[in-house]
């Protein structure tokens, strides 16, 4: 038995041992223990590859096995079940109302489902296993019902058109190959005339790009996401989504390759394939990034960030550079991480308050100080800024696009991280700064179960951040195994001639700053004086405690004043005009099952007939 | 092998003695009809073991083809002769005390027999009569529920089946006026010097309108919605089961034997395309699950006509993959709406009800839409790879629909599957008989997908058989003219 095969025994186990215990009131436990046991077994698997067994159907091959990029995207995956499952295994199991076994084997059943996707060892497998992890998704977001069960319809819309967009591109793949296997993609993706290659990459993108929730395939992921129950959104929003890019990544630069990508011109322009997908990778950061600015909902805005970051992920991966394609997939564990954390502590506050509403909440910092901590360290690491892991990934990026001459690019970047920077702000301030509501004044701090995973995935955000060396490398072995350019790194960062960073001298430089400030201040005698949360002022005026004022509703009203009118909600339109035009088609074929006198039909079909015949 | 002949003529003649029986005793009356059918599967079964599925050919009367009648039977005809009186064991009407039940059950009887000889005829005219038996059969068992929407949906199906029939004898005269011969294997070495022209094309046009009613081709199955919506939900299963699938093997046998032309697979493929797109998106409107299934089957006939429309053993085994893949799944939807009737909406906690019911549906969804790796996937691929290595503009286009239309599929099914989840205050549960056929054909189902390896081998078997015209003529006509 191959380590593969016993990873996925492992994970056959997990699935199997929810689906028999899912009710048991420690079955949280035994799940975060069987995906650490997983993570272990990855852990001692060869990162460079394993095989596991094959199949055969149909005079079709199926075999399974996990290169460098498959155990990079296993470890974000098995690392984010592990937290969820954790976060989910105390209190909150002990107050979810719904049905246990169902969610943990739903769970498990993801987790599952990714890895066959991941261990896909040809474009036949790779379909399976990208059918397994949407189905295994869908039965994720519809469990909770209601509100639930509308937005994971919707995603199953989304879903099954990339898949069916997917499965097209296979089956031509197929005739023109004359086989299902890698090689042979590769050579006959090779040998294409431009033609069917652009066909065949629009239907790839179409595919990966749904789950990836690129535009404009993107509206469906944020309600899917958000009304999930915890554990499951924070593992949705962490990991799930990537699997697009894992895709991508196999198909357009591992078979295709950036080379034949900026060989291939779009006709009439100057522009090519690499210049589409990256512009549509910059459109997904900047829109989604500006519509979670408008969300009202904490969880709604950390999806629609989610959106955003995809768009970062894509970005850095299609430069194809050693720096930016390090920085795309940097950004997956980085991102990962982030997230979980924000989610967490998001969550965490739900689970408290019995909501998320952003117009509601505040002053939160009193009552819940360690989810506080853990929800600032995720911001900044969301927004890309120092000491934190998301700055890393996303300077590589920025740094690519410059070197790679493209500043447009890099000015759709930096814009998409204004947005950021704006709406987590509005995020914190809303939740912890500002005024306790009254009725929020007995609020405890998030149980010890759910606040040991979101700290503990904000120290990993932490800790990638200032020594990304400790998961460069495996960075690096994945960009080896899909033929990019290998990333030169160090324990604190990048060793390049053009573009070197290390955090470790990043960071000190900055906590001597802090320390400096700290001497300063306690050098001249640290005088400090507390004042009551309540006692603050507004436009200039002062109110007593007995006024509440805590502003929080139409946050960026002065921003709003300046952009607003830019929201069209184009896509909506185009999903409504999309749906409107099939309900209409759709009532003229039920108009014809439905005629009254269907003799008159019959004629005139055998009069056509026989005129076709004729003719 | 003229034990062949039994298993058409036992239905046949239980089916005139058992009025008088009747009379005699009740319990005659009740239980002689699945008994005889029991023979029949058995004697079948039996016939395919001593053949090992190697075809065999039977001339009635001993007089021999083409002059003689005669029944043949490969694999795929005797499969599909298994088929019916085991459909019809598993879909047999509930009891009815006195003449009503003697009635249906003769009807049931008639409809095995002559659907058994559908599947073995090896001659134009005997398949015709065969199919004019069981239209008359089906007329009676599609009323019998009594309700005035069950005869309004009838007498619906009755003047399309009329127009149908009266097409098909066109289409017969005209074949018959062009080579002199109704004997499958003597058109079939006619065929190309008499029919590779427009006249025999019509031919072809005529048939197809004509047998399409039965398998529900596009335009001539818009009596399909309201009656299966009205008729009860066995004969409903019956019908868009075992009986449209009888009448594909009539077009098969036709397109593989007779009309193996580029123009008469365009044909095909166009009324396919038509019927499973406005089937589907119907569906994807319906607001009852009868009707909703009707109009999936509609949609799922619709893809078998394009499968059907692919040259070679490859296309053909898409289209018999497609077409029992149907054949399973859609009777037990059908077991499935027996108690789900009504608005689609007020199906909510139905789920919770009856568990066993729910879970089957979402298993039967799944398969539908083509989930790996339930065999409903492989049965799609196959015909999928079949259109992309045709790969002119016309199978390009094809293969986009399907794609597109199965979007669509999931769309309705689950939105379906949803409500059955959410809950609600619906708590009628299934009979015992409706859940065993539904269990039946959710475990043949995961059976199939066990051992898919074997059941794929078995399919291109039967394909390559089916698709072998040399071997037919030579062991029909015995060794030629």
């Amino acid at each position: 038995m191959t380590p593969l095969d016993t990873l996925y025994l492992a994970s056959a186990a997990t699935l199997a041992a929810m689906l028999v215990l899912g009710d048991w009131r420690r079955a949280g436990v035994l799940a975060t223990l069987m995906y650490g046991v997983q993570l272990a077994l990855l852990f001692t698997m060869q990162r460079t590859g394993s095989t596991s067994f094959d199949l055969s159907a149909l005079g079709f091959e199926l075999s399974w096995r996990f290169d460098a990029l498959s155990w990079f995207f296993a470890v974000v995956t098995l690392g984010t079940a592990f937290f969820a499952s954790w976060y989910g295994a105390g209190e909150w199991l002990r107050a979810y109302t719904g049905r246990r076994r169902l969610f943990q084997s739903a769970l498990a059943a993801n987790v599952f489902a990714m890895l066959l996707l991941l261990g896909s060892g040809d474009l036949l497998t790779l379909f399976v296993g990208w059918e397994a992890t949407s189905w295994a998704g869908f039965l994720l977001m519809a469990l909770a019902g209601g509100l639930a069960r509308d937005a994971a319809l919707r995603y199953l819309v989304y879903a099954m058109a990339g898949a069916m967009a997917l499965l097209g591109a296979l089956v031509v793949l197929f005739q023109a190959g004359g086989s299902f296997s890698y090689e042979a993609a590769r050579a006959t993706l090779a040998a294409m005339a431009p033609g069917p290659l652009w066909a065949l990459i629009i239907l790839f993108g179409l595919g990966f790009g749904a789950k990836l929730a690129l535009l404009p395939l993107h509206l469906w992921q944020a309600a899917a996401y958000s009304e999930t129950p915890a554990p499951g959104s924070v593992f949705l929003g962490g990991v799930v989504g990537r699997m697009g890019l894992f895709a991508l990544a196999l198909v357009l630069v591992g078979l295709i390759g950036i080379p034949h990508l900026q060989a291939l011109a779009v006709p009439f322009t100057f522009l090519t394939a690499q210049d589409v997908v990256a512009w549509v990778a910059a459109l997904t950061v900047v829109l989604p990034t500006y519509t979670a600015l408008k969300q009202n909902d904490a969880r709604y805005l950390l999806a629609w960030h989610g959106i955003g970051q995809g768009g970062y992920m894509l970005l850095g991966l299609i430069v194809g550079s050693a720096l930016g394609s390090a920085g795309g997939l940097l950004h997956v564990i980085n991102y990962a991480a982030t997230q979980a954390t924000l989610l967490m502590v998001v969550f965490g506050v739900r689970h408290r308050v019995g909501h998320t509403d952003l117009n509601r909440l505040g002053g939160l910092v009193a009552r819940m100080p360690l989810s506080f901590l853990a929800l600032l360290l995720g911001i900044i690491s969301l927004a890309g800024l120092p000491p934190m892991s998301g700055f890393v990934s996303k300077w590589m990026v920025y740094s690519s696009l410059i070197q790679d001459g493209r500043p447009f690019l890099f000015l759709a970047a930096i814009v998409g991280t204004l947005g950021t920077i704006l709406s987590v702000y509005k995020l914190i301030h809303n939740l912890f700064l500002g005024q306790l509501r009254a009725e929020h004044e007995q609020l405890n701090e998030a149980p010890l179960s759910m606040l040991i995973p979101m700290l503990a995935t904000a120290t990993l955000a932490f800790v990638t951040g200032v020594a990304p060396g400790l998961v460069l490398g495996w960075v690096a072995d994945a960009q080896a195994a899909i033929g990019l350019p290998v990333i030169d790194y160090t324990l604190g960062g990048i060793a390049s001639p053009r573009a070197s960073l290390d955090m470790l001298w990043v960071v000190g430089v900055m906590f001597a700053g802090f320390g400096v400030g700290a001497l300063l201040f306690y050098g001249a005698g640290g005088k400090t004086h507390r004042v009551h949360q309540l006692d603050n002022y507004a436009g200039g005026h002062f109110l007593d405690a007995g006024m509440r004022y805590h502003y929080s509703d139409n946050f960026y009203a002065g921003l709003m004043h300046l952009i607003g009118g830019w929201y069209r909600g184009s896509f909506h339109w185009l999903e409504g005009a999309i749906g409107s035009g099939l309900s209409l088609v759709a009532q003229g074929a039920g108009g014809w099952y439905r005629a009254i006198n269907p003799a008159f039909y019959l004629l005139a079909a055998s009069v056509a007939l026989i005129a076709w015949v004729a003719l | 092998m003229n034990a062949l002949v039994l298993p058409v003529v036992l239905p046949l003649l239980t089916a005139f003695l058992l009025q008088p029986a009747g009379r005699l005793s009740a319990a005659l009356a009740r239980w002689a009809g699945p008994a005889v059918l029991l023979v029949c599967a058995g004697l079948l079964v039996q016939i395919a073991l001593l053949t090992g599925g190697e075809p065999v050919t039977a001339a009635i009367g001993g007089f021999a083809p083409p002059v003689g009648i005669v029944f043949y039977a490969d694999a795929l005809a005797l499969l599909m002769a298994i088929a019916v009186p085991v459909s019809a064991l598993l879909l047999w009407p509930r009891a009815e005390a006195g003449e009503a039940g003697v009635r249906q059950s003769a009807l049931m009887l008639l409809l095995v027999g002559s659907g058994t000889g559908m599947a073995l005829s090896g001659d134009l005219f005997n398949l015709y009569v065969f199919y004019e038996l069981l239209t008359v059969a089906s007329f009676g068992l599609a009323s019998a529920t009594g309700t005035g929407r069950a005869y309004v949906a009838t007498v619906r199906y009755v003047l399309v089946s009329g127009f149908g029939s009266l097409i098909a004898l066109a289409g017969i005269a005209l074949l018959y006026a062009q080579t002199g011969s109704l004997n499958l294997a003597q058109l079939a070495d006619l065929a190309p010097e008499r029919l590779a022209n427009p006249l025999g094309l019509a031919a072809f046009a005529c048939l197809l309108i004509g047998f399409g009613v039965k398998a529900e081709l596009f335009p001539v199955n818009n009596w399909v919605p309201d009656l299966y919506a009205c008729a009860g939900k066995p004969i409903s299963a019956l019908l868009a089961g075992v009986v449209s699938k009888l009448a594909v093997l009539v077009l098969l046998r036709l397109t593989v034997l007779v009309f193996d032309s580029p123009e008469a697979r365009e044909m095909l493929m166009v009324l396919g395309l038509a019927g499973l797109v406005t089937g589907e998106l119907a569906a994807w409107r319906a607001r009852d699950l009868p009707r909703l299934l009707a109009y999936s089957s509609i949609g799922q006939l619709g893809l078998l006509f394009v499968a059907l429309s692919l040259p070679g053993p490859a296309g053909l085994a898409a289209a018999l993959a497609v077409a029992l893949h149907h054949l399973l799944v859609k009777p037990a939807l059908f077991m499935l709406a027996e108690r789900w009737h009504g608005s689609l909406d007020k199906l909510a906690g139905a789920g919770r009800a009856s568990p066993l019911a729910a879970g089957l549906f979402t298993l039967f969804a799944l398969s539908l839409v083509g989930v790996p790796p339930l065999p409903g996937f492989w049965a799609k691929l196959l015909v999928l790879l079949e259109l992309a290595r045709g790969a002119g503009p016309f199978d390009l286009t094809a293969l986009a629909l399907v794609l597109a239309v199965t979007v669509v599929e999931a769309h309705y099914l689950f939105r379906l599957v949803g409500i059955l989840y959410s809950p609600g205050e619906f708590r009628d549960r299934h009979s015992p008989r409706a859940l065993a056929v539904a269990g039946l054909g959710g475990a043949v189902l995961v059976a199939a997908m066990l051992t898919l390896p074997a059941v794929s081998d078995a399919l291109a078997g039967l394909a390559s058989q089916a698709a072998d015209t040399a071997a037919y003529r030579t062991l029909t006509l015995g060794g030629g003219l």
